[in-house]
This record gives C-alpha cells, sequence and structure tokens, in this order.
C-alpha cells in the first residue's frame, strides 16, 4: 500500500470509527430529554446518520461538538413538529387551550435566545435587519433611506447577519466568551470573511480556544464547502507525505510547472515535518489566492513549544534535530513568500507562498 | 505490510537493486534503509543501485537518508549509485541547499549498473576484484 493510499483509507475509516465512539454520549444526551425507549432509539440513529454524512465537512476534532448540537436540534425538530401537529389539531379542536409549558420550553428558549441576539446589536442594526427580514423591505430602498447604496446595505446586512448568528450561538450557550479575541473570530467564521479570519488569526485561536472550538461548528458547518482550500491535520510521518501531495494537487490546478509544484511540495514537506519533529501536532492549510496574484498560500500551524530564536532558526546551518537545519532556510528559498511568527509557549506559523507566472 | 510494495530489493551478483515504487514517508523511509543495509550484509553485496525516479520529492531528510545508506554500504564493503532523480526534484534540491553528497548518481537503471561494472568499479561476478 503506497503512503498516499493509506492516509486515504485511514480518513475513510476515521468518521465511522469515531461517530461510533460518540453513541454513548448522544444516548445520554438524548435520553435526557426524551422519555420514551423507543423514541430516544430513533433520536440516537438519526443523529447518527446526520454526524456520519457530515463527518467530512466537520472540521478536524470538532466532530464530537458537532454531534451534540445534532442531537440537542433532532431533539428540538421532534418537539417542534409535535408542536405544530398539536397547534393546528388545537385550531380544529380548541383554539382556547394554552399549550403545555413544559413541551414548549425548548421551543421557547429559542425564541428567548433569538430575542436576547437581537437586543445585543445597535437600534441601527436591528432596525434595518427586521424592515428587511420581517417587513420584507428591499435593500434598495433601504438605502435610499439611509442614504446608502443597495451593495453597502447588502454588505452591512451580511455583517449583521453574522453578528446575530454570534451572539445566538452565545446566548443560546449561556456563555460569556472568555477572552476578547472570541467575539473577533467568531465574527469573522460566521461572516464567511477569510481575509478577516486570517487577520484575527482564527485558525490559531480555535485550537487554543475550547469555547470557539465549540460554538464554531454550526458556523463552520453552515459556510459553503470551498474546493479551494484543502486543510490537513499534521501529528505523524504520513501526514507529512499528505501535505506535501495535497499541496501539489491543488496548486497544479493553476498551471504551475511541474518544476514549481515539485519546489511547493518540497518546502511543505520542510515545514510541516517541523511540526511533527517539534511540536506532535498542529495543521496544514493549502489554499489558492488570487491578489495580489495568483499563487499558493500554505500555512503551517502548531501549538508547540516555539522557536526560541526565528532569525537563528532561518539561518543555514543551525541545527535542531540530528544534524538537520535545512527545514526553515531551505523552505524559505523554495518559495517566494516566507513568513514566521512564534511565541514560545504558545507555538508556531509559518506562511508562505509561491506565485504563478513570472516572479 | 500489505499491498503492492513501496520498495523491492532484488538481488543480482554481489549487486543489489532497490526500487522506491512510491512517495515514503519518513518512518517508510528508515525502514528501507535499514532493510537494504541488512541484505547488503547477508548478501556481501559490492554494489547497489537505489532507484528513486518514483519519489516525488526528495526533501532535506529524503537526502541526507540516502546519504547515509550510501555511507553505510560503503562501510560493509559495497558501492552505492542513485539512479532516477527527476529534473524537477533535482532541481528542488538544489534550490534546498541538498545535494547527494558524494554519492555517485546515474540517470537510469542501465546507467547505474554500467557505473558499477566500468573498469575498476565492482563487477557482478568478482568479489573483492575491485578496487575500493
Ligand atoms: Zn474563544
Amino acid at each position: 500500500m503506497s503512503a498516499a493510499e493509506s492516509v486515504g483509507m485511514r480518513e475513510d475509516r476515521r468518521p465511522h470509527d469515531d461517530v461510533a465512539a460518540l453513541i454513548p454520549m448522544l444516548r445520554r444526551i438524548i435520553e435526557a430529554r426524551v422519555d420514551d425507549a423507543a423514541t430516544a432509539d430513533d433520536l440516537v440513529q438519526e443523529t447518527l446518520v446526520r454526524v456520519l454524512a457530515a463527518a467530512a465537512r466537520v472540521e478536524p476534532g470538532m466532530l464530537e461538538p458537532y454531534a451534540i448540537v445534532t442531537a440537542r436540534n433532532v431533539v428540538a425538530s421532534m418537539w417542534r413538529d409535535q408542536d405544530r401537529h398539536r397547534r393546528n389539531q388545537h385550531r380544529v379542536v380548541d383554539l382556547d387551550l394554552p399549550d403545555p409549558p413544559d413541551q414548549d420550553l425548548l421551543a421557547n428558549e429559542e425564541r428567548t435566545a433569538v430575542a436576547e441576539a437581537l437586543s445585543r446589536l445597535t437600534d441601527r442594526e436591528r432596525a434595518t435587519l427586521l424592515a428587511h427580514e420581517v417587513s420584507g423591505q428591499d435593500t434598495r430602498s433601504l438605502a435610499a433611506e439611509q442614504g446608502s447604496t443597495a451593495g453597502a446595505v447588502a454588505a452591512q446586512l451580511n455583517r449583521t447577519r453574522a453578528r446575530l448568528r454570534v451572539e445566538y450561538l452565545l446566548v443560546q450557550a449561556n456563555v460569556e466568551p472568555p477572552t476578547e479575541r472570541c467575539r473577533p473570530v467568531l465574527l469573522a467564521l460566521s461572516g464567511g470573511d477569510r481575509r478577516r479570519q486570517r487577520e484575527v488569526d482564527a485558525g490559531r485561536h480555535l485550537l487554543e480556544c475550547d469555547v470557539c472550538a465549540r460554538l464554531s461548528q454550526p458556523l463552520m458547518e453552515r459556510a459553503q464547502p470551498r474546493d479551494d482550500e484543502v486543510r490537513i491535520p499534521i501529528s505523524t510521518d504520513a501526514d507529512i507525505v499528505a501535505a506535501r501531495q495535497a499541496a501539489r494537487e491543488l496548486a497544479a490546478r493553476l498551471g504551475f510547472a511541474r518544476t514549481e509544484l515539485t519546489l511547493i511540495a518540497t518546502a511543505v514537506s520542510e515545514v510541516t515535518r517541523n511540526i511533527v519533529r517539534f511540536a506532535g501536532t498542529g495543521e496544514v492549510v493549502v489554499e489558492l489566492v488570487d491578489r495580489p496574484r495568483r499563487g499558493v498560500q500554505v500555512t503551517a500551524r502548531d501549538t508547540g513549544p516555539g522557536i526560541p530564536d526565528v532569525e537563528r532558526a532561518l539561518t543555514d546551518g543551525y541545527s535542531t534535530y540530528s544534524g538537520l537545519g535545512l527545514g526553515l532556510p531551505g523552505a524559505r528559498r523554495l518559495m517566494d513568500e516566507f513568513a514566521v511568527v512564534s511565541e514560545m509557549g504558545r507555538g508556531t506559523t509559518v506562511t508562505m507562498t509561491k506565485w504563478c507566472g513570472e516572479r | 505490510m500489505t499491498g503492492p510494495k513501496l520498495v523491492s530489493i532484488l538481488r543480482q551478483g554481489s549487486w543489489l537493486i532497490a526500487s522506491i515504487h512510491t512517495a515514503l514517508d519518513d518512518t517508510q523511509m528508515v525502514l528501507f534503509q535499514q532493510d537494504l543495509i541488512e541484505q547488503i550484509g547477508r548478501y556481501r553485496s559490492r554494489g547497489v543501485v537505489i532507484d528513486v525516479a518514483a519519489l516525488d520529492v526528495l526533501d532535506s531528510f529524503g537526502a541526507r537518508t540516502l546519504r547515509t545508506m550510501a555511507e553505510m554500504a560503503r562501510l560493509r564493503g559495497a558501492e552505492t549509485v542513485i539512479v532516477g532523480i527527476q529534473p524537477d526534484v533535482a532541481f528542488a534540491m538544489v534550490s534546498l541547499g541538498m545535494d547527494t553528497g558524494s554519492v555517485p548518481t546515474a540517470l537510469d537503471l542501465e546507467e547505474g549498473l554500467a557505473y558499477l561494472a566500468r573498469p575498476g568499479g565492482r563487477g557482478p561476478g568478482h568479489r573483492g576484484s575491485a578496487a575500493g
């Protein structure tokens, strides 16, 4: 079996094993909310099916929070269905009969969460959003009222929706973000704003912050699957091969020459090996960029001990393990852009880019 | 390991022809190294051809491992030639600041065998007769 094949197989097998391991937890969550054993069984099954179907789209290491949210949603949607059914019945038999409060608890929780999240928006954000979503006012007439353009209003609405989603999740989870970086990160994820995600270093924060890792799952699941980005979790030697092959495949789409593809793959190999050797685990993200030019950007980040002297680590001949000092300076020579950010005790992020076409 | 082999080592007289069939990770590279050195000892081989044409990259670890293999082979009395380094791989190695050191390279298997069989080289049939 080739290295590439073994990597592929492992990924095929993993979700099923991981999902199976979630069953006891899902059972506890659902049985705590549903009395009837047969119904609970059905809901566990339904949750498993949904989680399994989504497993490939879920961020590495985020399957469990995803499953928790899914289980809650499956229970909630069953209750909503029952509730709707019952209310329709009421219309026929007894319009005045109030809904039993315990059955409505979840729907009420959700309404309360939305109301609370709305209250956290600015007055102007809230007014515009409600005018658009509830009253159906279009962006052009909103723009006329605000002395703005339809495009600007649409962009503002998108930002407001992104904020509302974040606040809703925070209310629902009943948590205050533990750090001041949390909200900007969640907001960037919620808005699907990749430039902003880079600015706030969202990937690193999600590695470090449990709360955001948990909350961001529905935000990321909501995002469109991207075909110009590959994320490879790194922990073993085989992942080094997987990362460099993924980088080569993605970069090949831009029409890089074979020689350049090999330079990119070699550089990825070097920086990924640093993760395995020094940090143990991390991730490599390969993405196609088109600003300022078309190219391929590789981000290798870990939560390892950090590099004490980055300048020195970038110097040829600096030897850190088994006589090999070529990792970083070598990779830098192979790429067009190269940056290392390292913080002791927190980890290292290497960002490197190869532009497509003439230098 | 199941499935198609990652590497194969064939014996031909006092030569070993080692071929890498796919991209190897570091662990697989080290296993290959151990396997080859063990076989050099077992068969008292005098010459080794390592065909790396199928390697996708030769990064610092890969290049260094090849050099170590050649050095260990030399200590066991065998001469090593590396064949099949693709032009793009060779370019990346040079850009990286790596080379195969004093280990000779040849274009392909045929050239590599011709190198071992050169006058004064490690002929396949006459152990110990070649100059070291
Ligand atoms: Zn956070």
